[in-house]
């Protein structure tokens, strides 16, 4: 429905020629193979809007500015930009953010259309327990894949979470599943050998990291969220942060005397963030009344209190978060443990802490397996409610 | 390594050995200079744009130091002296960075600028380990130049693994620590013979990217290139091989303000012979030889 309106939208349009409102099958040239999305622009001069699709998961971009034959797509979330020159029907330019060693540019291309849907086969679909070997060492992730309205989709989950939603093809025995979120550049590429998987993951212009994956005996081949960080359970977990408007907030607050308090560690950066923030508010409306609160420990990039706040602002508004939300500090896994010392292990974003009603820490889960991944995506909800649930069970102390 | 000619066809091993001896030769006297290709001629445009208006651009860089536990920011007798700004500390504390002046302290992320007064901070590196590098208002009138572009000196070919795989600790391209894999060598057509380059892999810092990076020194080290070496990316082509185009090595960020240290050799990674591409030294005293082409 919301594809439809979009494409009314573009049909509507009285431009001047070339118009760049339409479907684009857009890719970026890394230096291992083409990493292809959807760019859905419409609008008309002065109002024009564009999304990035992976698929069937789309975003809104920031910013479109068209000029002439030019156009510049801004993803501000990620400080970066799409630029190209509108060539009938081409759009021909870089995909780029700024580094601290040089400019991040990557080639972009698209032509007017959509990608073709293709379905993977049953020797595909399903889950995979994978190895990365890269000059680092070897790592395991799990690859979740199935299909949806669009063919092939799924993501790919390491330790600490997933990475977001990849839309793919097959092609014989060849697939390729990509994500690209305006910062984030990931392609998968990989062949089907009978229950043996082979292929090379490419991040960024040019990171290769080959990888082999064996169909999941359903054995665990990855850490458990809850086994990732540790916690000092000998006293009630203290924190202590302002919120948005300035005013400190800690555990001590009458809000969480007595209550199970679900403590969610995030940033507005972090893509899984955004996967949990529905979750976790879907959880809040569901047992809020039975005696549960949420607070949320942003840790945003710039450090700078005002800029931060305005960002956390947009977050929770556009997630509708009724609870409150504060901010911590910065996003850097260090940084931010240093911030919460009763912690051991902080590794991930989104991270979530359980507190019983004694305000003690009675399980901490690492990560986020967002709706990308489909059956664990359910089962962690499931989970999460089993443990509110039988954290309300508990006596007040 | 083969050589990998633009418009040709990838010539025969027992041409090239033939061939090696020539190839520098001739690109140092200019016979093979061709046309720029476009991607190379944008990369360039885009690194001058880079350069002259990055706020982190090493052309506005006045200093770069390990915070340690803590630095001093600001008077004149402080371990990083700032004009119009008042005593500010940057401390360093179980990974985490803080600004903290004024009665105030904020934190600061690695990896991101932040601003004080006229100047940019950016702390960087390991957890622990973090170096703090400090950006002026100003910045150096310089622009990158180059020698001519040479297709003889762009090979494919594959990466031997490395024997020894572990980790090191080198400088990066932003005199920066940071923990390099060991990620195997490449053969290189040379005169007088093939010379292996050792092939690191260094982290970029965030997500899962990273460079394959070699770091070489070569004749043209103090004679017309920067003295110390330069680096250049080996960049998979996606076919298992490698493309290694000496038109993209470029310098050290030591070689544009002496803020930055600048990288130690690596071992073995020295072609006798001139290496008359990539981008040249273009200040400090070192004069240009004639015909240099500077970014258009």
């Amino acid at each position: 429905m919301k594809r439809l309106a979009w494409a009314a939208a573009a049909g509507l349009a009285t431009l001047a020629s070339p118009s760049p409102a339409g479907s684009w099958r857009a890719a970026l040239d890394l230096a291992g193979g083409t990493l292809p999305f959807t760019l859905e622009i419409a609008g008309a001069a002065g109002s024009w809007k564009a999304q990035l699709c992976n698929g069937r998961v789309c975003q809104p971009l920031s910013d479109v500015r068209v000029r002439g034959d030019s156009i510049v797509l801004e993803i501000a979330d990620y400080a970066a930009s799409i630029a190209a020159v509108v060539r009938g029907d081409s759009l021909d330019g870089t995909y780029r953010n700024v580094g601290n060693r040089g400019p991040r540019v990557i080639r972009f291309r698209a032509a007017r259309g959509r990608w073709p849907v293709t379905r993977a086969p049953a020797t595909l679909v399903g889950r995979w327990d994978a190895t990365f070997f890269s000059d680092f060492g070897s790592s395991p992730r799990v690859f979740e894949f199935r299909n949806g309205p669009q063919g092939l989709e799924g993501t790919m989950i390491s330790n600490t979470g997933d990475y977001g939603h990849f839309a793919g093809t097959v092609r014989g025995d060849s697939f390729a599943l990509a994500h690209f979120d305006g910062s984030f550049v990931y392609l998968l590429t990989g062949t089907v050998h009978g229950d043996t998987l082979r292929g090379v993951f490419h991040a960024g212009p040019r990171t290769e990291t080959t990888w082999i994956a064996l169909r999941s005996t359903g054995a665990p081949h990855l850490k458990r969220p809850t086994e990732i960080t540790g916690a000092d359970t000998t006293a009630p977990f203290r924190f202590a942060f302002p919120d948005l408007d300035g005013h400190l907030v800690t555990e001590r607050d009458p809000r969480f005397e007595g209550k199970v308090v679900l403590v969610d560690i995030f940033g507005t950066w972090c893509p899984t963030c955004h996967d949990s923030a529905p979750a976790l508010v879907r959880l809040y409306r569901k047992y809020h009344a039975r005696g549960l609160e949420i607070v949320g420990l942003a840790y945003e990039v710039t450090g700078d209190t005002a800029a931060d706040a305005r960002q956390v602002r947009r977050y929770r508004d556009k997630f509708r978060i009724p609870f409150p939300l504060l901010l911590a500090g910065i996003n850097d896994t260090e940084a931010a443990a240093a911030t919460l010392p009763q912690l051991h292990g902080f590794t991930s974003f989104p991270t979530t802490v359980f507190l019983g009603r004694d305000g003690r820490v009675r399980r901490v889960h690492a990560g986020f397996y967002g709706p990308a991944t489909g059956a664990q995506h359910e089962r962690l909800i499931r989970e999460f409610e089993g443990e509110i649930e039988r954290l309300l069970a508990e006596p007040s102390t | 390594m083969e050589r990998r000619g633009r418009g040709t066809n990838a010539p025969r091993r027992a041409a090239l050995a033939c061939g090696l001896g020539i190839w520098l030769a001739l690109a140092s006297a200019g016979v093979l200079a061709a046309q720029i290709p476009s991607d190379l001629a944008r990369e360039r445009t885009d690194y001058a744009g880079w350069l002259a208006t990055a706020p982190t651009s090493p052309l506005a860089a006045v200093a770069q130091q390990p915070i340690g536990s803590a630095l001093r920011l600001g008077p004149s007798d402080a371990d990083i002296p700032l004009d119009g700004v008042a005593e500010h500390r940057i401390t360093q504390r179980g990974g985490a960075v803080a600004l903290e002046g004024n009665g105030a302290r904020r934190a600061v992320p690695r990896g991101a600028p932040v601003r004080l007064g006229r100047y940019t901070l950016l702390a960087d590196g390991p957890a622990g380990r973090a170096v703090l590098t400090v950006f002026g208002p100003t910045r150096a009138d310089r622009r990158p130049a180059f020698y001519e572009y040479t297709p003889s000196l762009v090979f494919t070919g594959p990466l031997t693994p490395a024997e020894h795989a572990g980790t090191v600790r080198v400088l990066g391209v932003d005199g920066i620590e940071v923990e390099a894999a060991e990620a195997g060598s490449v053969l290189v057509p040379a005169p007088g013979g093939r010379v292996r380059l050792r092939v690191r892999r260094l982290p970029t810092g965030g997500g899962e990217e990273s460079e394959l990076e070699i770091y070489f020194r070569d004749g043209t080290n103090g004679h017309g290139s920067y003295p110390a070496g330069r680096f250049v990316a080996l960049v998979p082509d996606g076919s298992g091989r490698y493309r290694l185009d000496f038109n993209r090595a470029r310098n050290p960020f030591c070689a544009y303000s002496s803020a930055y240290p600048c990288p130690a050799p690596w071992p073995g990674n020295t072609i006798a012979a001139p290496v008359a591409a990539g981008e040249r030294y273009a200040g400090g005293g070192l004069t240009l030889p004639a015909g240099p082409s500077a970014v258009p």
